[in-house]
């Protein structure tokens, strides 16, 4: 990702863009901290909030016209936020909190015609710069129109604060000075800079070749002029608000034309504006607008903190909201990048993002509920496949997963048959390593099922679609996998492919497009179903999409037609179809942080208090394995007595994956097409005894059972061991390909018993491994 | 580079050898990284030991530590 890329991809997400009222308000008060500072009744905080934005708190505070207030998304549900009462309580109830520095002097001279409120808050902004500004007005005082206001609406003492304020910041006053016509073509010539402040000053005492003020810069046609304030054209009343909004875009301009700079460039984030934010209200309760018991005395302490408290603090966060995985690291999706950005620039020092880069499920869910459909997955994948090229992909935390595929792909697991009996193919089922790791036996019925019923030859292909290596970003290893599928298939003639698995389906979609290439729910939706008399549960499912089903949406019709064809009960939760969580596999994620894929199985599985039923094989496992009671479509599609109330069956863990692949093919070559399958590895001959804590310990430390066979046939059979003398358990190691396992073990009649298993990565001195 | 100790009394001997284990500078590598660390190994055949708690302690964290350089 360069940083073009970076800018464009934060700027698709609108988290840090201003809330509706802020946007609105045209000094863009942050109103978020402000009204939560009031909600815990911190009127400090709160000023604090005002000081730093507004020219004059104590003023606008108390006059502000609140133009924010029409935006206010609380408006949609109940009454918008009182804001003006709150400022007002605000700045009542305290005095200045924050005091903005003034910059050292820059040199430039400014006379500020006028004396109303535009005029003072230009003098203001640019004392606080470091110019030199003169405020001359006819007046006996500063103000203006604001001297028409009531002592109540606006205490006098307020407009001597501020002629402090600005004495404080170097500006010089001069009050009761005549502006005649030849005296104003005078400062023209002496100044650097002239603001007329249009509130004093009738339009017809400008310069004669002035011309109306530009709206963006508030230039006049004579050079270094400069004019606002007053009654806005086209409007009848007088504005506070306004005033303040043209006094600083005047001061703005000025800064600019004195530093001979482009007085547009840029300009279009000043004044009200809308903005992109996206808040979502569905489900928050309304609230009505909490009421001044004395509208005279105005809010009290908790009217004010009630009021404030309705503020909903508009953001978008709607991924947040749902990902296990951005709430795990509290990143959203512009902070993310920028995180992944930096990591990659670091040439010399600790890549501290890749753990996270690594952690993402790439499930998309996010991506559909972003109203800018930000793609974070495709921006992990895309730099874990980077880090692969570049040599900073760490191995460990894909290298379990990819052995895995390697291991599914190896000659022990691999099967491609016609029918028996047949040398055409019209089809092909392609269970998929999960299923076939995970329930065996129903890829035996379902390929039985298939071959009954389907005309033309069913032949069968046991394998895996490369999938962990496309997510891992090894796109060498993956594109030689679907392009050794793609092979394979066209050596069967070019069969329509049958999966059990969506992820192979989205993968066989997108990479290997000139296939034809179906969903086996698809199928199993217009054949003949088995029929047992005790198949239908009483309890209601909650049926698991899985994440690569989020844009399969025959596949999802499918699988819900054959649930009501088997009389299965299917409750629908917000959470399925397009915006279904992933049970923590996707993207390896549960190899790169295994707490996290917990969590992103257990997010999935509360999204219902109802029994689960799942059509991902890798779904039904974790979920299981994160105590949900979940069965898998099939179950109940071929109801077994022997395995059980399939809601209650067990996660296999790895290694019983592995087995079951391996003994599947073998079952199938001998039983189906009577061939003599090729003989085990001779480490698969040792038998072992392991307790299911022992066994739960070896998953989560990720050590197969055949890594521990290898580690103790070596150990036998070269007498390289440790024991010890107290109870003759025996300590050896073995390293079949980078990492160190060592196992504890004892050896009885009946096999050996293991004790302990665990792994490291460093390598010991040659000869030692 | 100074020398880290992992040494430990250890019930485990070895067994070829028919020794107790002892004290012993090894080097150990990952990633281009190369350590001198003392842990128990026989004195007769070189055999090391590395118990349980290192390799899912310290050297677990040196190892992802290295992983992200």
């Amino acid at each position: 990702m360069d940083q073009l890329q970076l800018r464009e991809f934060e700027a698709r997400c609108i988290q840090e863009e201003q809330p509706f009222c802020t946007a609105a308000c045209p000094l863009h008060v942050d109103v978020r901290p402000f009204m939560a500072s009031l909600a815990k009744g911190d009127v400090r905080g709160a000023r604090r909030v005002l000081d730093r934005t507004l020219p004059f708190p104590e003023i606008i505070g108390r006059l502000c016209e609140q133009p924010c207030r029409p935006s206010c998304k609380r408006g949609e549900i109940g009454d918008p936020l009182a804001f003006g009462n709150l400022e007002r309580y605000c700045v009542s109830n305290s005095t200045a909190v924050l005091t903005l520095p003034k910059l050292p002097a820059k040199g430039g001279s400014i006379a500020v015609i006028g004396g109303g409120f535009s005029a003072m808050t230009a003098a203001l902004d640019l004392g606080r710069k470091g110019r030199n500004v003169t405020l001359i007005t006819e007046a006996a005082g500063l103000g203006g129109t604001l001297g028409t206001y009531s002592e109540t609406a606006l205490p006098q003492e307020t407009l001597a604060q501020a002629a402090s304020l600005l004495e404080r910041y170097g500006v010089t006053l001069q009050f009761a000075t005549s502006l005649a016509e030849n005296s104003i073509a005078a400062l023209i010539t002496e100044y650097d800079a002239v603001y007329f402040d249009l509130d004093e000053i009738e339009p017809h005492r400008l310069p004669p070749n002035a011309g109306q003020p530009d709206p963006i810069t508030l230039a006049l046609s004579c050079d270094g002029c400069f004019a606002a304030g007053g009654i806005a054209p086209g409007t009848s009343a007088y504005s506070v608000i306004k005033q303040a909004d043209d006094g600083r875009r005047a001061a703005l301009t000025i800064e600019r034309y004195l530093q001979k700079v482009s007085l547009t460039a840029q300009r279009e984030m000043e004044g009200s504006r809308t903005t992109r934010m996206y808040t979502v209200i569905t489900g928050m309760e309304p609230a009505a607008e909490i009421t001044a018991a004395d509208p005279k005395a105005g809010y009290t302490a908790a009217e004010a903190g009630q009021e404030a408290s309705r503020c909903i603090q508009c953001e978008c966060m709607e991924c947040v909201k749902q990902c296990a995985y951005l709430r795990e690291y509290k990143e959203y999706p512009k902070t993310l990048a920028r995180k992944i950005y930096n990591n990659q620039a670091i040439v010399q020092g600790t890549r501290n993002a890749n753990k996270m880069i690594n952690a993402c499920s790439l499930c998309g869910q996010c991506t559909v509920i972003c109203p800018n459909d930000i793609p974070v997955p495709e921006l992990c994948r895309v730099t874990r496949q980077d880090m692969v090229r570049s040599g900073h992909m760490p191995p460990s935390p894909h290298d379990f997963a990819l052995e895995d595929m390697r291991f599914s792909l190896s000659e022990y697991c691999t099967l491609t048959r016609h029918q028996p009996g047949t040398s055409v193919s019209r089809f092909l089922f392609y269970p998929g390593c999960q299923l076939a790791g995970s329930a065996p036996e129903a890829v035996t019925s379902t390929y039985q099922l298939l071959g009954t019923q389907l005309d033309g030859g069913v032949g069968l292909m046991l394998g895996c679609c490369g999938i962990p290596a496309h997510w891992a970003g090894q796109k060498d290893l993956f594109t030689k996998t679907i392009n050794d599928f793609k092979t394979a298939i066209k050596q069967m003639g070019n069969p329509t492919v049958i999966t059990a698995c969506s992820s192979c389906l989205s993968i066989f979609k997108e990479f290997a497009d000139t296939l034809t290439v179906t969903s086996l729910w698809e199928v199993l939706d217009g054949l003949e179903l088995p029929t047992f008399s005790d198949r239908s549960p009483e309890e209601s499912f909650t049926l698991h999409d899985p994440c690569t089903a989020r844009h399969q949406e025959t596949l999802r019709a499918s699988v819900r037609s054959l649930c009501a064809k088997l009389g299965l009960q299917i409750k629908e939760h917000d959470f399925n179809g397009p915006l279904a969580d992933c049970c923590g596999y996707g993207g390896l994620m549960q190899f790169a942080n295994q707490p996290l894929g917990k969590k992103a199985a257990l997010v999935k599985a509360a999204r219902s208090e109802h029994d689960g039923l799942a059509y991902c094989a890798m779904c039904r496992d974790n979920l299981a394995a994160a105590g949900s009671r979940v069965a898998h479509l099939l179950d109940y599609i071929f109801p077994s007595a022997e395995t059980g109330d399939p809601l209650a069956r067990k996660n296999p863990g790895f290694s019983q994956r592995h087995e079951n692949r391996a003994r599947l093919r073998q079952e199938l070559l001998t039983t189906l097409w009577q061939e003599q399958a090729g003989s085990l590895p001779e480490h698969t001959s040792i038998r072992l005894l392991i307790s299911q804590e022992v066994l739960d310990l070896l998953n989560s430390r990720h050590i197969l059972e055949e890594d521990i066979q290898k580690v103790i046939l070596r150990a036998e059979q070269t007498g390289i061991h440790l024991v010890n003398p107290n109870n003759n358990h025996r300590l050896a190691r073995f390293k079949p390909v980078r990492v160190t396992y060592w196992v504890e073990y004892e050896p009885t009649d009946q096999g050996y018993v293991i004790h302990n298993g665990y792994s490291h990565r460093m390598l010991l001195p040659e000869g030692q491994q | 580079m100074s020398t880290f100790s992992f040494i430990e009394d250890t019930t485990w001997q070895c067994v070829g050898c028919n020794q107790p284990l002892q004290p012993t500078k090894v080097n150990v590598t990952y990633l281009n990284s190369l350590f001198t660390v003392e842990l128990m190994a026989c004195p007769h055949c070189g055999f090391i030991l590395v118990p349980e708690s290192l390799a899912v302690g310290k050297m677990l964290e040196v190892e992802q530590l290295l992983e992200d350089k």
